[in-house]
């Protein structure tokens, strides 16, 4: 039986809020024995009362049941107060909180859920927060594994709280990422199954609930079509999204153009990251962030395993942290300068291309009615800001971008094209840069660079809307992978054998328009012509796991060299391309 | 956090008492050196740090046990310290026999790199002799 909530190191101050529960129960120890008094307590009574049956729970494990009934009978808040200290200790202190004291707490989170207690669903999410991405260890995993369990138990519950099932979704698809590259314990495999049944459960249950979570959705989904229960749900999505059964669901891009709510966006860090990186945007001025980044990085980058969250933090980052004016017109250091040190941290190939696909992924597909520019803002002004010191910086994100354009989503270049082009219209017309001139004669870029910038500008310096056709050819003139004549100068400096097994097949076949609900086009495209599922099913550029090989590559080279290092158009495509020339590609459609 | 009696380091005045109420954050972990504490004979590991809040830098001194206990970037509460001259001429900040130092925290406080209190030369106090 534990005496304490928090492990406290020496010289370490105590906790205020383990000091007032301990107090209560001291205090009012004799009163947490049955029988209980009947007599109803007054308000600062029901307050400690709360506090000591709270304290009694986490600490006293024989007799938490008891303390529960207690609390049952004396509840008149519908457990608000009660649950808002847990809260309280979840979110600020989690990491200190002893690990008895942490099995009690997900036993009384399970006991809260069953009284459908208010507050117990922001308790939910605050636990999932506290899992810590690209943390392998003991109790890190299993906080995964029993949150998970008291999901699965209390699916039922789960249904009525969309935002609670939503975010759950969002927690596992991302960790899975991270967990499916792990080998090893049979506990790690039973954790993984879970993770991969609980997932495509909701997904195929309630897909329209899944709608809501917006374009990360795809992002999320993308690092995972390699595990094959999720690669018949990309068939599903790509060639039958009908099968969903969430009306109006018709095409993949409905959900690009859906942006995700920055509150998904915070549960990937926790709230310490969260806390530390908003004190750093908003007090510590530029010039004097290295040793907060310092402390920073040894906290949360501490191993190789971390560097995972990066890509979590520049979301949030972008998305879930816009600083005010006053904050944009000073000296505190800004988001692209932090965003710019969290891209030198990545020491893997396939962690930095996901951290730059975080850092542009609203880019792709801007829409001013929907979008908010400052998500794209912190990009815009880290190409602008590296040159000339770091204009290899510069040079890196404008060929990540253009090559985000020309092969994450193969058959909808033309909504992309859209997209980026809005992107850097709206950040001009609304003065977060001038005009693009400091890209465009920036001598250091190269000509193909900017003259691919230049083919976006008939649209800006038109002053047309992003709506406007002159900018779609940059997808839908040209046939589908048919190399434009920039990109076939930049393939000349990358072997061609990169591109032509997955893109050639495509390239042969007449540009497929957007999916209508008649499908059956497609489908006896697919009974006769074999070929056909690669272009359809041309989803989003899966950046890849570690096993793939990672080459060093000097940043002045251009990216396409590092394309073929980082990227693969889509795994299931790259290995339907190769069963089907095996001729052993299932391409049977449920 | 801080009691109603705390103040920045830049207010600090050198003084043989334990009149110091204060916070900072620990940049820099210094020289570690053993030293004998007169009173007891013994050797003791000492080392200095630096810290630092919103006004000023300044040296801290630490004994024994205390040299382990706080990591860079921890938040301290230094309650009834002492700003004084050690052996060495330089006056340094330290918890001394009656004060307490205690991690409250981590990052969230703001800081300065300069000047530093410890490099000051302080000379007396025409108005009060015991400064």
């Amino acid at each position: 039986m534990a005496s304490e909530l928090f492990r406290i190191a020496p010289y370490e101050a105590e906790n205020p809020t383990g000091v007032s529960l301990r107090e209560a129960f001291v205090l009012l120890q004799n009163q947490l024995k049955p029988p209980f008094p009947l007599t109803i307590p007054s308000s600062p009574e029901y307050l400690q009362l709360n506090r000591a049956i709270l304290f009694g729970v986490l600490v006293e494990p024989h007799l938490a049941k008891t303390h529960f009934i207690h609390l049952n009978a004396i509840v008149t808040d519908g457990y608000k107060f009660f649950v808002s200290l847990l809260l309280k200790i979840v979110t600020e202190s989690y990491p200190k909180i002893l690990e008895s004291v942490r099995v009690q707490l997900i036993w009384v989170t399970s006991e809260l859920i069953d009284v459908s207690s208010i507050g117990v669903d922001n308790l939910l999410i605050s636990l999932m927060r506290q899992i810590v991405g690209g943390d392998y260890s003991n109790w890190n995993l299993w906080l995964c594994m029993e949150l998970l369990k008291v999901l699965l138990a209390k699916w039922d519950w789960l249904l009525e709280e969309p935002f609670v099932l939503t975010s759950a979704l969002f927690t596992y698809l991302r960790l899975l990422a991270d967990h499916y590259r792990l080998s090893g314990t049979t506990q790690l495999d039973a954790l993984k199954r879970m993770e991969i049944d609980f997932c495509i459960r909701v997904l195929k249950e309630q897909f329209s609930l899944c709608l809501r979570i917006g374009r990360d959705l795809v992002r999320l989904l993308q690092d995972l079509g390699h595990i094959p229960e999720f690669r018949a749900i990309w068939k599903e999505l790509l060639l039958n999204p009908g099968e969903f059964s969430a009306p109006g669901f018709l095409d993949i891009s409905q959900l690009y153009h859906s942006r995700t709510s920055s509150r998904y966006l915070l549960l990937r860090i926790t709230p310490d990251m969260e806390n530390q990186l908003r004190f750093l945007l908003t007090y510590v001025k530029l010039g004097r962030q290295k040793r907060y980044q310092m402390w920073f990085a040894r906290k949360f980058l501490c191993g190789p395993e971390r560097e995972t969250i990066i890509c979590d933090l520049v979301r949030f980052i972008c998305c879930a942290h816009h600083p005010p004016n006053e904050i944009l017109q000073s000296d505190i250091v800004p988001r692209w300068a932090i965003i710019g040190w969290l891209l030198t941290c990545c020491r893997k190939n396939h962690v930095q291309a996901n951290v730059k696909l975080a850092l542009l992924y609203d880019w792709l597909f801007f829409d001013e009615k929907i979008d908010n520019i400052m998500n794209i803002e912190p990009a815009i002004l880290l190409m602008v800001n590296s040159i000339p010191q770091y204009i290899d910086i510069t040079c890196n994100l404008l060929e990540f971008l253009f090559l985000l354009m020309d092969n994450y989503d193969i058959e909808r270049k033309d909504v992309i094209a859209q997209g980026v082009s809005a992107a850097f219209g709206n950040l001009v017309r609304k003065g977060v840069v001038h005009s693009l001139d400091a890209l465009t004669s920036c001598n250091e870029l190269s000509p193909l660079l900017k003259e691919r910038l230049a083919n976006i500008f008939p649209c800006l310096e038109s002053g047309v809307s992003e709506a406007h056709p002159i900018c779609v050819p940059c997808g839908s003139l040209l046939p589908l992978n048919l190399p434009s004549p920039s990109s076939m100068k930049r393939q000349t400096s990358v072997s061609s054998e990169q591109r032509t097994p997955i893109c050639v097949p495509c390239g042969s076949l007449p540009p497929l328009n957007l999916p209508s609900p008649p499908s059956t086009e497609r489908q006896t495209a697919v009974s006769s012509e074999q070929r056909t599922p690669l272009c359809v099913s041309l989803p989003p550029l899966n950046l890849p796991s570690p096993s793939s090989t990672e080459r060093q590559t000097s940043v002045s080279n251009s990216s396409f060299k590092r394309a073929k290092d980082s990227f693969v158009c889509f795994p299931p495509t790259l290995e339907f391309a190769k069963s089907i020339k095996h001729g052993k590609a299932d391409i049977s459609f449920k | 956090m801080a009691s109603s009696s705390s103040i920045a380091l830049k207010d600090m005045v050198p003084a043989a008492e334990n009149n110091i109420n204060t916070r900072f954050i620990l940049l820099e972990k210094r020289n570690t050196s053993t030293r004998t504490m007169e009173s007891q004979g013994k050797q003791n590991r000492a080392c200095l740090e630096l810290v630092a809040d919103e006004t000023t830098v300044v040296h801290f001194q630490l004994w024994g046990e205390e040299c382990d206990a706080f990591e860079v970037g921890d938040s301290i509460r230094l309650t009834k310290g002492i700003f004084s001259y050690d052996r060495s001429k330089q006056v340094v900040l330290r918890a001394g026999k009656r004060g307490k130092a205690e991690k409250v925290g981590e990052f969230t406080l703001a800081f300065v790199e300069t000047p530093n209190m410890s490099e000051i030369r302080w000379g007396p106090d025409p108005n009060n002799p015991k400064r």
